[in-house]
């Protein structure tokens, strides 16, 4: 074979060149049918022409059969000779596909056995041609020349067809050392030159020539035969070979000889041999004659989908269980090395290294001279066009993504044919541009999605119809930027995912529990297709169902940097869409640090930047287990430390002999003062800033960095809240490889230089997560979900204000009471008698203090006085009280017995303090009586008209005896049930006495929505009045309750409201 | 590249050598990239201990590795505004430095001066020398760099 690695590699890489396009032109003559398109067909031509012409230099004899066969049948379409059906066309595609195998391998080229393809090629010529030419097509001629040499294994065939058009043939001898390399030339440009004159039927080195001559005489010529076919008469040949006329061989009839004819020669040159008798085992199902064509084609193209994914050697690589699966198309598997890149781009390039280095003779200009400004100003000159630089070598690296999805025309077409479905397959965003690298290795991850949705997502035609469906699939890929990442979408109009289906086929491979699945949403369930070692498939096919892939899928797109998301809808289609970085070499990153140290976060995995003042902290994060969480808008986010994970020392200066003193605190909620800053004090600041001159400005204890730095991060399935010290600026950083020594620290994805000329580390996410033992969100979020759900299911959360009166004693009061909080200055407080009121809004506000009414302290003076103000009987009314006031959620523990007293229902707990809860109602009437004086009214008249019975459902024991000792109160009878249950036993038997049903929502055994649900739905009690009890209503809530048939709903402990609902509903006053 | 010095046994053969915890060492000084004295050195948490961190030369990232640490010797302290360099080594198209504590001379002998160790400094430590290389006045520990450099 030809040696010359320079020339071969060129001869390769335009060969491949010419044959990137070559699949979507025969798709698109294929499905132009008979309207031929000429320029395509020329362009499909004259790829397999140059193919085949450089193959015969370089010796590559398979490759030049195989393009030959190839050329002839589509010269045949060229010239309308032959209609380009489907059959043909993947006779035509597998045999490009071959080509492109040997052309990557070229080495072992000449080994490889193409009979197979040559045959079906040869086929497909003979059954264009009349009975009497078909014999031509394999039959093999050589030409003898005047000298006796022969250039042998010529198609007859072929030189008859170039005769028939009125060429003439000429066999011009080249010699490699004369006329090309000392002129200068290249061999492939020589080639080149003669097809603009010509056709190339054939070309080859003549060895055998070389090969006689001993070594005392250095060779003076190696003669390259070059076999051509033009319109040009004799004489005029020369001056277009530009050689001696004595090499160029006008050919006759009378030199062409039968093969069979010269066999006896007892010297014939070396042939080029085809090597058949070599032939290995073949891989590709042999198509044997026309007429077994169509089903031997289907069984073959089951190998091409698999074939056209080169890039799947990353894969096989990768996880050596997807190997031996494809070890039958064992493609090229080395990367591609050079690449084309656009001549301005480049001339772009040449002038921005241009201006480098004008800009840089400037700034040294500038520093030898200390000209200060002139150096400012080649520095921003540098700046730009360092910038512009960058950019423009992005460029060169960006290629458009049509590039791969062309591809996958191919893909669907084969696999659809096999699979017998009819699938159209539709892209979007061809000219969108990804890096090389990533590109090269999303083909991979997306064949496999593309296939599944083939194969899994698109029903069979018949199924489609009882579906009610097109009887067509529509697979939609479609690229397109958006947020500076390149989005990927595949989509189908399959038959989707069912969630509990999967559930079912993971938990028989045993990879998750029922228990596990039990508490997973339906979308928590489809991911489970993400799972290593998870598949559908009952049976293992060939082209999906081996369990491997989606795992493999989701690795390849997350060390991409990139997301994947799924969405399906059962039997409508699935979606999945996969976000990528443009590039990998330069990512934007959050800059970090801790300790003395700064990591880059990669903004991809970057949510959003929590910050906690200190003030916050005891507050906002809590301890489950040992772990710390934050609550995030109602979601748990569990929070790891990166100086506990990278097990870094911490150290904080020492204020007075600046050396680093190890780090005192170790939980994140560790403060040292006892208990921690009220709101006031954070935000004046002022004890704080009176001590900032004797501390350092990077004492982590100055009030700014007291608080804590949460970056919250998403990778995959998992989401957390990563603590650093501090947070700098965000930067585009250039990612750079770390040695071998630290491969093994997975905690990083690589290291970046920072503008300092320090190194910075780039934190890996998922693999920080990995290393917490992290429980992906999922997990993570049904954990949190369950656990609120068992709370809630045994108490209810209520919304509470709480205060305090003085600095010892702690209350609350229930939200819904408040109508606001004010600030009002002490001297505006009015005294009349002995009661204090303030003008407010044009009005009097009474001003009461817990001591008036039970026997707590009476409130310190102060110049401010904080004034809960509360509406009781559409009158306001404020409640002096000491800060901090706080609103906070949380169920009800009260204990009710201990420390009761007058307006004060009982006690709980709330964040360590003892907390009394304050009855407003019961307040207000300890202090105005006067303003119940009509429901006593009412009271004293039901009395006298026979008592009203309200049926109460309640669970919970507190909210039980509170709303019924005020319904009691205002002379109603309260019939008691503890749940939903119980009630509707009550109910069938009191039915006659009951008036009114009041009941709580969240109840076990039977709740409030069921209960109404019965009541509403049987005529014997559908009459009485529903009123729903509820802590928190929701929109949801209020729909279904109505759907239900709740009258109305009332909040719990808004007494006021709840009884002129009751009255209201029971037609009193 | 670095196994040269077995292949030629009569061949001449320049050896850098230095100090590291008081011991004198040599490599080859064809494995030598260059030595300096930049010690903007990133701290790489969870890495061996013997890795010291890294390094930003010239737009490349160098893991340094504390040579004292790593061949289990006891270490002057490290002032790094002394003597201590870093000797940026080439293996595996990957640079490699090794912090030591000072620089000695530019020994020049021959492949087959160089004898095995001394069994007294067989075990853990006796893996990394190739062999000892006698002078007239010192005893220099020549070190199998691919065995140093071995990721362990």
């Amino acid at each position: 074979m030809f040696e010359d690695d320079e020339t071969l590699q060129m001869y390769i890489e335009e060969s491949l060149d010419h044959l990137g396009d070559i699949e979507s032109d025969l798709l698109t003559i294929e499905e132009g049918g008979d309207n031929i398109d000429i320029d395509l067909v020329n362009n499909v031509f004259r790829a397999a022409h140059s193919i085949k012409g450089g193959a015969g230099f370089m010796g590559l004899n398979t490759i030049k059969d195989l393009a030959h066969h190839l050329e002839n049948v589509l010269g045949l379409i060229r010239n309308n000779e032959l209609t380009p059906d489907s059959t043909r066309i993947s006779v035509l595609l597998k045999g490009f596909d071959k080509l492109e195998t040997l052309l990557r391998d070229i080495e072992a080229s000449n080994d490889v056995d193409v009979s197979d393809h040559i045959t079906a090629l040869e086929d497909i010529t003979k059954s264009s041609l009349p009975k009497e030419q078909q014999a031509m097509v394999s039959q093999m001629v050589d030409i003898v020349l005047a000298d006796g040499r022969i250039f042998q294994h010529i198609s007859l065939y072929e030189l008859e067809k170039y005769k028939s058009e009125g060429k003439n043939l000429f066999l011009v001898e080249y010699d490699l050392i004369n006329d090309i390399q000392r002129k200068e030339k290249n061999p492939i440009e020589v080639l080149n030159s003669l097809q603009k004159t010509g056709t190339i039927i054939d070309s080859r080195i003549d060895f055998d020539s070389v090969g006689t001559l001993t070594v005392a005489s250095t060779p003076s010529r190696i003669p390259f035969q070059v076999l051509f076919a033009s319109i040009i008469e004799y004489d005029m040949a020369d001056t277009l070979f530009d050689i001696n006329k004595q090499y160029i061989h006008a050919i006759t009839d009378s030199m062409i000889i039968s093969t069979s004819a010269i066999e006896a020669d007892p010297k014939p040159m070396p042939s080029p041999d085809r090597k058949e008798a070599q032939i290995q085992p073949e891989t590709v199902v042999s198509t044997k004659s026309p007429a077994k064509k169509a089903p031997a084609t289907r069984a073959a193209s089951t190998k091409s989908p698999a074939k056209k994914a080169p890039a799947a050697k990353k894969t096989a690589k990768k996880s050596t269980k997807a190997k031996p699966i494809e070890k039958d198309i064992q493609v090229n598997t080395k990367p591609q090395t050079s690449l084309r890149v656009n001549v301005g781009l480049l001339d772009t390039l040449m002038n921005l290294a241009g201006e480098l280095v004008l800009s840089r003779n400037q700034l040294l200009q500038g520093i030898n001279s200390s000209n200060i400004k002139a150096t400012e100003i080649s520095g921003q000159r540098i700046d730009m066009i360092t910038s512009e630089l960058q950019e423009a070598i992005m460029k060169t690296r960006m290629q458009p993504i049509a590039n791969i999805l062309n591809k996958f025309t191919r893909v669907v077409r084969d696999l659809s044919q096999q699979l017998d479905k009819t699938i159209e397959l539709e892209i979007e965003g061809k000219d969108v541009e990804l890096d090389k690298t990533i590109l090269e290795s999303i083909n991979d991850p997306l064949t496999h999605l593309v296939r599944n949705s083939v194969d899994h997502g698109i029903e069979t035609p018949m199924e489609r119809e009882q579906m009610g469906k097109e009887p067509v699939g529509t697979i939609v890929l479609k690229a397109f930027h958006d947020a500076g990442q390149v989005n990927l979408v595949i989509s189908d109009d399959g038959r989707g995912l069912y969630p509990e289906k999967i559930a079912s086929s993971a938990i028989d491979k045993g990879l998750v529990t029922e228990q596990q699945v039990s508490e997973m949403t339906e979308k928590n369930k489809m991911e489970l297709i993400f799972m290593p070692g998870f598949s559908m498939a009952k049976e293992v096919t060939d082209v999906s169902g081996r369990g491997v892939g989606m795992d493999v899928v989701i690795t390849n797109i997350e060390t991409l940097g990139g997301i994947i998301e799924l969405d399906s809808t059962p039997g409508q289609g699935t979606t999945i869409q996969i976000k990528l970085p443009l590039t990998l070499a330069i990512i934007p990153s959050q800059i970090t640090s801790v300790g003395n140290e700064r990591y880059a976060l990669p903004q991809v995995n970057l949510n959003e930047l929590l910050r906690i003042p200190a003030a916050q902290v005891k507050e906002k994060i809590e301890t489950v287990g040992d772990a710390a969480v934050v609550r995030l808008r109602g979601e748990l986010l569990p929070l790891l430390n990166l100086a506990e994970m990278l097990g870094i020392e911490k150290t904080y200066p020492d204020p007075k002999n600046k050396t680093d003193l190890p780090e005192r605190r170790f939980n994140t909620a560790d403060r040292r003062s006892k208990h921690h800053l009220t709101v006031e004090e954070a935000l004046t600041d002022k004890p704080e800033q009176e001590e900032v001159v004797e501390r350092e400005q990077k004492d982590r204890r100055y009030h700014a960095s007291s608080a804590i730095n949460i970056a919250v991060v998403s990778a995959g399935a998992f989401k957390y809240g990563l603590i650093v010290d501090q947070l700098h600026d965000s930067e585009e950083i250039v990612v750079k490889p770390v040695g071998r020594h630290l491969k093994k620290c997975t905690a990083y994805a690589g290291a970046t230089i920072m503008g300092d000329g320090k190194v910075a580390l780039i934190l890996d996410i998922s693999n920080l997560a990995q290393m917490a033992e992290l429980s992906t969100i999922s997990e993570a979020g049904q954990l949190a979900k369950a656990a609120e759900a068992e709370a809630a299911a045994a108490k209810e959360q209520v919304a509470l204000l709480t205060f305090k009166n003085g600095e010892e004693e702690h209350f609350a009061a229930p939200l819904s009471l408040v109508e606001r909080i004010e600030r009002i200055p002490t001297s505006t407080i009015e005294k009349i008698g002995d009661k204090k009121v303030v003008q407010y809004r044009g009005g009097a506000l009474p001003l009461y203090e817990l001591s008036q009414v039970a026997d707590f302290n009476p409130l310190p003076e102060k110049e401010q006085q904080e004034v809960i103000v509360f509406k009781v009987k559409d009158r306001e009314l404020g409640l002096m009280v000491t800060p901090p006031v706080d609103a906070l959620e949380l169920s009800l523990d009260i204990d009710s017995a201990t420390l009761k007293q007058t307006a004060i229902n009982g006690s709980m707990i709330i964040n360590e303090h003892t907390t009394l809860l304050v009855d407003i109602f019961e307040l207000v009437k300890a202090l105005n009586p006067d303003w119940f004086g009509l429901e006593e009214k009412i009271a004293t008249e039901m009395a006298e008209d026979g008592e009203k019975i309200i049926l109460f459902a309640e669970d919970s024991a507190f909210f039980r005896n509170q709303v019924k000792g005020f319904i009691v109160e205002d002379g109603f009878k309260v019939i008691e049930a503890e749940d939903g249950l119980i009630a509707w036993e009550l109910l069938k038997e009191r039915v006659d006495e009951i008036d009114l049903v009041l009941t709580d929502l969240e109840m076990p055994n039977m709740d409030g929505f069921e209960l109404t649900k019965r009541i509403k739905n049987d005529p014997k009690y559908s009459h009485l009045t529903v009123i729903a009890l509820t802590s928190l209503a929701s929109e949801a809530h209020l729909e279904k309750g109505k759907a239900v048939g709740i009258d109305d709903y009332q909040i719990k402990l808004d007494r006021e409201k709840l009884m002129k609902i009751v009255r209201k509903y029971l037609n009193l006053s | 590249m670095t196994k040269t010095s077995k292949k030629n046994p009569s061949k001449d053969v320049e050896f850098s050598t230095f100090y590291v915890g008081g011991a004198l060492c040599g490599i080859d000084i064809l494995n030598i990239q260059e030595i300096n004295k930049n010690f903007e050195i990133t701290q790489v948490p969870q890495a061996s201990h013997y890795i010291e961190g890294i390094l930003n030369l010239r737009g490349r990232i160098v893991t340094i590795i504390d040579l004292a640490k790593k061949l289990n010797l006891e270490s002057a302290p490290k002032d790094k505004s002394k003597n201590h360099r870093n000797i940026i080594v080439n293996s595996e198209d990957e640079h490699i430095g090794l912090l030591v504590d000072s620089i000695s001379d530019v020994v020049l002998a021959k492949n087959n001066d160089i004898e095995p160790a001394p069994s007294n400094i067989g075990g853990v430590k006796g893996k990394f020398f190739q062999g000892v290389l006698k002078t007239e006045t010192k005893l220099i520990g020549i070190l199998d760099i691919d065995e140093v450099l071995k990721e362990s």
